[in-house]
Order: structure tokens, then sequence, then C-alpha cells
């Protein structure tokens, strides 16, 4: 057991905090307030895919860096922390990812160094708060090729993405494909969202797909709850790079606020209200990096990454209102970062499921017999 | 990063499983309940003991003081197992106070007393509170005075857990009264309790555990018998203080009471129909308890990492103690709803069962943890400080 990073990690942690965060204040995030700009930053996207970051997980061969989950969740805890507009969560565990395991090798050549190398873009499919693979998209095989119809309602990246990995009902059962973005019959309406991420909602009539892009058929069920148990993950790791940014800048703000003479940190129901958030981040962390720990060594992580994510629900929910509070009226004015993160933290929880799904479905395992203290 | 045990780590706990097993017998385990938990019992000293000889209790302490040289990791998972079988370990003295010893005592009491904690032979109770100092613990008025080459001691303190079956007293005394702050004239000092100026009486509480006043009248103990800098008692306190808010949040037990809980929900018929564990609001119930345990034995796991590379955090343990001992008492109750009016019953009483039995007396013990061991108000202070960097106000 080991709470360390190694000297690897250490310096890919450092790596990206430096990129994100430096290329934040380069170029600030108002711009991106209210949809003015679209909420993405090609040039960092850029820079990170040349410090070989999102492909950090990818093997060498394949145009990555040979390393794994656990190096890939300090880009994700990076982006967290710093809110830098990129799609670091969707093109790697929604594409990389799941390709990188599950495509054929002839589909891995053709999309992996390339989005590697930040020249493709990928995103998929995977967001279901309810937890199962969407039923909406159809596929049927209709003269030696696939015709794709139905919908599919809010998916990140979708119109800045090249490439689609969509869970789609392929003769009744499920199948995962790889779909082109500029697919003739692919609508995507751009949606509005309270973080400002980009996304859209898909609609497909009759698009046509080679069959060579089916990822898989048979293991389609694996695929879904593997990159589920890793979005999960992810999610979890970036909440908590959110989560640790909110809790200092809302300690070093009272640290430096007035009242009465005094910085306001002095009184003692401020500083134990924060007291009660480091704990929430510290449950999380613990919980996030259990979590990951076991996927990149293999293991099934069912019940620690729902258990992470009830704690990042809950901790994103708490800490928000704690922060926004001991804040003042400065934690909501739109000058000041906090209400930026508040948003993320609510986007973060909203999409893990909520801490009362992750509790049923944990409570459900429970009543099986599955996840006592051994 | 690899927040998993390793394969000698879960070999350990299947031995360690297995040794209680055999360890603890009905007659021990009755003992015990007599006793309130709390031990202090013939069965329960000659346990003990055996677990000293037997090599466990210095599991991991360094060779050179007669451990075993693992690490801290492993001697939680010791105490974990220990606890988790239900002997009433007394991880004061062997967690807190003796690795205090170790690091600050003088060769006299590193080479005899020790050891003798290590073999299982002592048990230490601890001297802070007084009827005028609780969370104010400087505010102590116990005094040692020079008397040629020793110490007499003179004062009362108050919620001395143990004392009435301790061999020693870990004791704070004032001993320099112009000291310009109040944290600085104070020393430690290990008081005899067979001394004959030392006596006892005893303070029963709610959860029916037994705690005591204890008395110091004219206590003479030689210079040996103080530990570290004269008047640099303070670091030693808060230094034992870190390592017992660590030690106090013990999840062996409760994860096991988990278990017991479960079993008795997927055993048990509803009166609304099915088994108890089929009910939505039950499997809420227990899912929150499971991840509260979780994040409790995951705090203290990387606390106990941590302590083997030397960074107990202050804010880290103060956390620990916060989290956990509010913990419990959430959990104390979650379990207690999904029991129902078997959790009302004492252990004993006509129709009682096992698991409502101990839900019953472990809500009424419950809320000691989050007063003793330094209040969770001050302990948040700490983490504010320390964890948060934030200033604090004078007090």
């Amino acid at each position: 057991m080991d709470f360390a990073f190694s000297d690897t990690q250490a310096a890919i942690r450092e790596l990206a905090g430096r990129i994100c965060e430096e290329g934040v204040e380069a170029t600030g995030l108002a711009r991106y307030d209210e949809f003015r700009d679209l909420r993405f930053d090609a040039g960092l996207w850029q820079t990170l895919c040349d410090a070989g970051l999102p492909g950090v997980a990818v093997p060498e061969v394949l145009g990555g860096s040979g390393q794994g989950l656990v190096e890939l969740c300090l880009l994700l805890e990076a982006v967290g922390h710093s809110l830098a507009p990129v799609p670091a969560l969707a093109h790697t565990v929604t594409g990389l990812l799941p390709l990188q395991r599950y495509a054929t090798p002839a589909l891995q050549a053709a999309i992996l160094p390339a989005a590697c190398r930040g020249e493709r873009l990928l995103t998929g499919a995977f967001w279901q708060a309810a937890d199962a693979p969407p039923t909406t998209l159809q596929a049927e095989l209709q003269d030696g090729e696939i015709r794709l119809s139905g919908s599919y309602p809010a998916l990140p990246w979708a119109a800045q993405a090249d490439h689609l990995l969509l869970p789609v009902r392929l003769q009744g059962e499920l199948a995962v494909v790889l779909l082109d973005r500029d697919s003739p019959g692919l609508t995507l309406t751009p949606l509005q969202l309270t973080h400002f991420e980009p996304q859209a909602a898909l609609a497909l009539e009759g698009v046509a797909l080679p069959l060579e892009r089916v990822v898989c058929r048979e293991e389609a069920h694996a695929l879904w709850d593997w990159v589920r148990l890793r979005l999960r993950a992810g999610l979890c790791v970036q909440q908590l790079g959110a989560a640790e940014r909110v809790l200092r800048m809302s300690a070093g703000y009272t640290s430096e606020r007035h009242q009465f003479g005094v910085p306001v940190a002095t009184f003692q129901a401020v500083g134990h209200r924060l007291a009660d958030a480091f704990i929430d981040v510290e449950c999380l962390r613990l919980t996030s990096w259990q979590a990951i720990s076991r996927l990149a060594a293999g293991e099934n992580a069912e019940l620690e990454t729902r258990m992470a994510a009830v704690v990042a629900a809950d901790t994103g929910h708490r800490l928000s209102y704690a922060a926004q509070h001991v804040h003042g009226g400065t934690g909501i004015d739109r000058d000041y970062p906090l209400w930026r993160y508040c948003q993320w933290l609510r986007y973060q929880e909203m999409v893990l499921g909520g801490a009362g799904q992750q509790l049923e479905i944990i409570g459900r395992g429970l009543a099986r017999g599955e996840g006592l203290f051994t | 990063m690899d927040i998993r045990f390793n394969a000698a780590q879960r070999a350990l706990r299947d031995e360690l499983r297995g040794y209680f097993a055999g360890l603890m017998t009905p007659a021990l385990r009755a003992e015990c309940e007599r006793d309130m938990g709390e031990g202090g019992g013939p069965l329960w000293r000659e346990a003990l003991r055996r677990m000293g000889e037997d090599g466990w209790i210095g599991l991991g302490w360094p060779e050179s003081l007669g451990g075993r040289g693992l690490s801290p990791l492993e001697q939680f998972i010791f105490v974990e197992e220990v606890m988790r079988a239900g002997y009433p370990f007394p991880f004061l003295t062997t967690e807190s106070v003796g690795p205090m010893l170790a690091e600050h005592g003088n060769p006299w009491l590193q080479e005899t007393l020790v050891p003798r904690i290590l073999r299982g032979e002592l048990v230490i109770a601890i001297g802070y509170s007084e009827p005028e100092a609780g969370t104010d613990l400087a505010a102590l008025r116990t005094r040692a005075e020079r008397d040629g080459d020793g110490w007499v001691i003179n004062g009362q303190k108050m919620w001395t857990s143990l004392a009435h079956f301790s061999d020693y007293i870990w004791l704070a005394a004032r001993t320099d009264a112009d000291a310009g702050r109040k944290h600085k004239g104070i020393s430690l000092f290990l008081v005899p309790t067979s001394d004959p100026g030392f006596s006892c009486r005893p303070v029963h509480t709610l959860g029916g555990v037994r705690t005591n006043a204890t008395f110091y009248d004219n206590v003479r103990v030689s210079d040996a018998h103080r530990v570290g800098e004269l008047n640099g008692g303070w670091k030693l306190i808060t230094g034992q203080l870190n390592r017992e808010r660590l030690s106090l949040i013990n999840f062996g037990p409760v994860s096991e009471l988990f278990n017991a809980v479960h079993h008795w929900a997927a055993e048990t018929d509803a009166a609304s129909g099915g088994r108890v564990i089929e009910q939505a609001w039950v499997q809420q119930h227990l899912a929150r308890c499971r991840t509260l345990i979780e994040c409790m034995k995951l705090m203290v796991y990387k606390q106990s990492w941590a302590m083997s590379t030397g960074q107990l955090g202050m804010a880290e343990a103060s956390a620990i103690k916060v989290f956990g001992s509010e913990a419990f008492i959430e959990i104390f109750r979650l379990l207690g709803e999904v029991v129902g009016p078997a959790a009302l019953q004492r252990a004993g009483s006509p129709g009682a069962n096992a698991v409502g039995g101990r839900l019953e007396r472990l809500y009424r013990t419950a809320s000691i943890i989050t007063f003793g061991g330094g209040a969770n108000e001050i302990q948040r202070d700490i983490i504010a400080a320390a964890g948060l960097w934030m200033p604090r106000s004078g007090r």
C-alpha cells in the first residue's frame, strides 16, 4: 500500500498542472462565459498533446507514452483543478481507452496515433446517469453496411470531435460503433449546459457506416462496463481537482478578508465549516485514488468507484455552498473565479448519477451479498 | 500510488484473524463483556501477555526495541484485527504512550518499561484532565515539586480511564508555576499506581463504561520517572494525543458490526413481508454506512502509512478523529434503525438478540470520543490552522 506518487507520476502531475494553469492564465476563462466563445482552447489542447499527456496511457506502439490509468488521472485532476477548457475526459476515457482495449488492430492503427498527436478528437456516448447503455440508438444491417438511426440527449464535445464512439442496438443487441462526425444524416444540436462545456444532442437518420467501424459486438457489454468504471473514476478525480482548488481558495480568501478588525478565518464558525470541507475533500481524494489504483491493477472496482461517486457528489454539493457562503458576495461575483468552479462541481455531481442513485446500487449489491468487509 | 494491500499484508491479516479466533475463548469473551469491553480481568491479562510472548504487540516496532521491525501499517493491521476480534486492547498504552516513551524516555524507561509494554505486562492510563482543566488542558493544576533527588506530586485528575487496573499513570503536572505561558511549565511523569499516595474512585458513565477520578497525595517518584525535558511536557502531550486520535478510530469492530447487521437483515423476516434487507430504505442505510466505514478505513490506512515515513500530520490526525467519531454516531443510528426495536433491548433481556444488544450499548457509548481525546471543536481548529493555514484567534 503506497499513498505517494512515484517520481514519474510526480513529474507527470507537475507537468500537467503547469501546462493547464499556465494555459488558463494566458487566455482566462471569462471569454467562455455565457457561451460567448466555444469553450475549447485548441492551442492549450495541442500543447497537452505535444507533451504526450492525453495519450499517456496509450501503448507506445500506438503513439502514446505507455503509462497507465493512474498517470492519465493525474491529467484529469489537473484539468479539474484549473478548469482548463479542453476535452480531456471525453477524448481519453470515452475514446482512447476503449479503442486501445477493444478495437481491431487496423482501427487502432488508423485512429490512435493521430488522436494522441491531437490531430483527431474523440468522444463517446457513455454518460448516462441512469447507468445503463442507451436504448435510443438503433443500427440495422443493410446491403453490407450499417444504417444508424435514433437520438442521444447530450454528448460532450460531439460537435467538435472527429469520431464518436456510440453504443447502439445492432439487430437488437448491444454493439459499439465508431462514427465520423461529418457523416451525412447526423444532426448535432448544440446545447447550453450549466458549466458551459460544449455538448450537443445527436439525431441520426439512416446514417451509413461501413462494417469495419463496428468496434465490438460480443464484448459490447464488457466494453460498456469497462468504460463506465473508468469514467466514474475519471469524473471523481476531476471533481477532486476542482474541490481541492475551491477549498484552498476559500481558506485563502477568509484569511485575507477582514471584518470587525480581524480576518474572518479567525471566527470558529468559519474555520470549522472549512475544516469539514477539508475532511470531505480528503475522503474524496482517498476513495478516488483507491478506485483508480484498483482499476489500474486490473481489479474490479464496481463498489469502490460507486463509493467514490457518493463522496464526490456529497463533497461537490457541500463544498460549493460552503465556499460561496464564506466568500460572501465575492463568491458569486463573476469577476472572482469561484462561481465557475461551483458550476463544474454541480455538473460532475449530477453526471456521476447523484449520491442517491449510487447508494441504491451499492445497497442492491449488498442485498445480493456483495461488498461486505473481508 | 497503489491503495491496495500487498500479498504479505493480506496474509498477515488472515494469519491474525486465525490467531484471534483461537485466542478469544468463550470464557475470555464472557469476562470482557462483564468488564464492559474494557478488560482488566485475569483472563484478559493472560491473553495480553500471550500476545506479547507471540511477538504481536511489537509487530511494527524497531527490532532494537524488542519489536519485529515491520512498518506502522502492519502494526495497524494487528490492532485492527485484535479489536475486530472483540478483545479490549489497551491501545493507548501500546500505540500512543509506548511510542512516546521509546522516543523521549530516558535510558531507564526505555530499557525497563518499553520491553514490558511489548511483552504485554504493563498497562498505562492517561492523566491529563482535571476538574477545572478539560479542553483547556494547559490550565491543569496538579503540581510536582522537587524533593531531594525526586519529586512530590499533589493534585487530582478526572476521566482517568483504566486507572483501576493500570500499572502507571502517564501524568501531566505543573513543574514551573511561574512560567510565562501556562503550557510552558508542564512536565510528564510515569506515576506507579502502587504508590501509597495514589488513590482512585470510580465514575460510572452512560454507556456503562467505568472511568475514574484519581488522587495524588504526596506521591513520591524518582527523577527517572520523569519523561522528556523538564517543563517541556506540552510537546509530549500533543505528540501522544496525535497518536491517540489515530488509535481511537479503529474500524475493525465497526466493520465487523456492519457485517453482523447485514447478516441479521438478510436472515430476518420483515413485518411487511420478505427479508429485512429487501427493503429499499434498509439498502440505502447499509450503503451509506458501508461508504462511511470505507472513508474511515482509508483515512486511517493513509496515516498509518504516513507514520512509516515519519509524517503523521496534525491536520490529518485531527481529521480522522472528527470524521470517525461523528461517523460512528451516524453508523450506530442507521444500523440501529435497520435492526429496529431489538436495538432498544439490553443484551441479556428476554428475547434480546446479539446484534441488537450490541447496538443498544454502542449508541449509549458513542458520544465519548467526540469530546474525549480533545474536543472536536479543538480538532477543527487544528485542521483549519495546520491543514488550511488559516489564522486563528487567540484564546
